[in-house]
């Protein structure tokens, strides 16, 4: 069994008559690239700010390293919570120093993370002279400070245009790509999609799912058939019991293959039954489909 | 600590705001020490004329009555201290860097003991700054300085190292509470002004000297100068040490106040 690495037990947190977070539990292992899905408000931050002692939990607990969490734990956590925050009157390598200090990390580590970010140039400017995205670049910057285990980002990609986006997303697969575990909250799914190995999906504080991305674009693997003659097409498909039909519209028919077919096969088996293809396409289903599925569910439970 | 204190100061080092007040401090403080005695004794040579009796020079820079005046007239600029106070200490919620600080890998007592070593710090260079010009204006203007008169009544420079000291947690403390500096002076102004004398003035006798900031300024008495003697005045010459305890307490219950603020607080 591989190491966990965060470990999250009924972790509660109250704002009045809110609950932000409804016991929610939760194993990060190493090596993952965890991705917290959810809406805005559905607890991503307020489970983040809880586990780095930012935010007091109401009850529960969580374990970091296996052990009761210190600021230790922490020295050996990169984290972003929210909009990047730093001292607007100091130049960018004076607030890594700070940043050093505190995680009794060496200053010659500084050049190293700004190059990592692009941000070496503009190493003296103050930070308040930062766009958007040099201060979220300066963010994850800081948190790569310490040669830390685990990283931390949420929302890194928040408010930023494609340009900033595309860049921040090249810095994460780079650092993915070191073997890190990374903890990724987001309420952009595609970008989860594309970077991430686990998946935990929130709403409302509570959890819907959580797992392997894998295995759910994989039982979600389907084929879209089209036909001159759509009813012919419809009627034989219906008999096939290898597939079962998802979705049926005037032009294509939207099918989910047994595990053991595949779409040649299809086509072989339309054939026999003398009917022509004008469209044949293999769709993955999106995190997307299945994360709106799962809320539409979670709905119908609750009302 | 040094680690502590040196993230303090690198916080700092680079802070315009920090750096105009203690200036500001500096300049109006020196300035005063250095003119006053100059301008009580024209004062002087006015009332002179119109009193029924001689009244007679004096002066402030002798041993070792200048160590009660300096602390004493000092006492009344510690206000611009505070204001530095409340600023390290809102900054970092208006900025939201005490957050960056404890995710980072600070913890909640490191913060509040990081700000507590630097509100030291600030009132011990103020202590030193008068200790050095109380020292080179009374070896100037003492005639006959020994040694025993320098240091016989340095218990007041003591007494305002705690004075300063228990005046600037009160002033962290509002700062840590409203978490807006603007916020935390007016509070800070309408308290030591306005609220704390309203009190005093509706408790019985005495009570009030139990009251925070009075406390404080009771620390340090009014010098008695021929001036004040002049006017049958008499205050005390010594520090009291019913005082000092109430200060103390006070300042322990500060910080202790600050530690559950920190403590509960969601950052």
């Amino acid at each position: 069994m591989s190491e966990v690495v965060l470990s999250i037990d009924k972790l509660s947190k109250r704002y009045g008559r809110i609950k932000a977070l409804d016991e929610l539990s939760l194993d990060i292992e190493k090596g993952n690239i965890f991705g917290i899905l959810g809406p805005n408000g559905s607890g991503k931050t307020t489970t983040l700010g809880i586990v780095l002692d930012a935010i007091n939990a109401t009850s529960g607990s969580f374990k970091w390293f296996g052990e009761t969490p210190t600021k230790n734990h922490r020295k050996k956590i990169g984290a972003i919570l929210e909009s990047p925050v730093f001292y607007p009157y100091m130049s960018a390598t004076k607030n890594l120093e700070i940043i050093a200090e505190i995680k009794s990390a060496s200053y010659d580590q500084i050049p190293e993370v700004l190059k990592t970010v692009d941000l070496f140039e503009r190493r003296n400017s103050k930070f308040r002279t930062y766009s958007l995205g040099m201060k979220q670049r300066l963010a994850i910057a800081a948190a790569l400070l310490g040669k830390p285990e685990v990283l931390i980002l949420d929302e890194p990609t928040n408010g930023l245009d494609p340009k900033g986006i595309s860049e921040i997303r090249d810095i994460i697969k780079k650092i993915a790509s070191v073997g890190l575990t990374l903890v990724l909250a987001s309420h952009l799914l595609d970008e989860v999609q594309k970077v991430c190995t686990h998946v935990a999906i929130l709403e409302k504080g509570k959890k819907l799912f959580s797992g392997r991305i894998n295995e759910i674009l994989k039982e979600t693997l389907y084929v879209e058939v089209g036909s001159p003659d759509m009813k012919a097409l419809h009627a034989s498909l219906s008999i096939f019991n290898k597939v079962q039909i998802v979705e049926a519209d005037d032009n294509v028919i939207a099918v989910k293959l047994d595990e053991k077919m595949d779409s040649s096969e299809l086509n072989k088996y339309l054939l026999e039954k003398g009917i022509s293809i004008s469209h044949i396409s293999i769709k993955k289903k999106s995190l997307e489909n299945y994360f709106l599925e799962l809320l539409a569910e979670s709905h119908d439970k609750t009302s | 600590m040094i680690r502590l204190l040196n993230i303090e100061f690198k916080k700092v080092i680079y802070n315009k705001t920090f750096w105009v007040l203690l200036g500001l401090y500096g300049i109006i403080l020196g300035g005063i020490l250095i003119g006053v005695q100059t301008f009580i004794n024209e004062l002087m040579v006015d009332v002179g004329k119109d009193a029924p009796i001689p009244v007679s020079k004096i002066s402030l820079y002798e041993f070792p009555g200048i160590w009660q005046n300096f602390t004493f007239l000092a006492g009344n600029f510690k206000i611009i201290l505070a204001m530095i106070v409340i600023i390290i200490i809102t900054n970092e919620y208006s900025y939201k860097t005490i957050r960056q600080n404890i995710v980072t890998g600070m913890s909640r007592m490191d913060f509040l003991m990081s700000k507590l070593l630097m509100t030291f710090v600030i009132s011990l260079a103020a202590t030193i700054f008068i200790f050095i010009l109380g020292f080179i204006l009374g070896v100037i203007n003492t005639p006959e300085v020994t040694f025993l008169m320098i240091f016989e009544k340095t218990v007041f420079i003591f007494a305002y190292l705690l004075e300063l000291f228990a005046f600037l947690s009160f002033a962290l403390l509002l700062g840590l509470l409203s978490k807006r500096s603007g916020f935390a002076i007016g509070l800070f102004f309408l308290y030591y002004y306005v609220i704390e004398r309203f009190i005093n003035y509706k408790l019985p006798d005495d009570w009030g000297d139990f009251l925070p900031l009075r406390a404080i300024a009771n620390l340090i008495d009014t010098p008695n100068t021929a001036l004040m003697k002049l006017f049958g005045y008499n205050f005390r010459e010594v520090v009291a040490p019913q005082d000092v305890i109430v200060v103390l307490s006070f300042t322990a219950l500060f910080i202790y106040l600050m530690f559950l603020i920190l403590k509960k607080r969601d950052l």
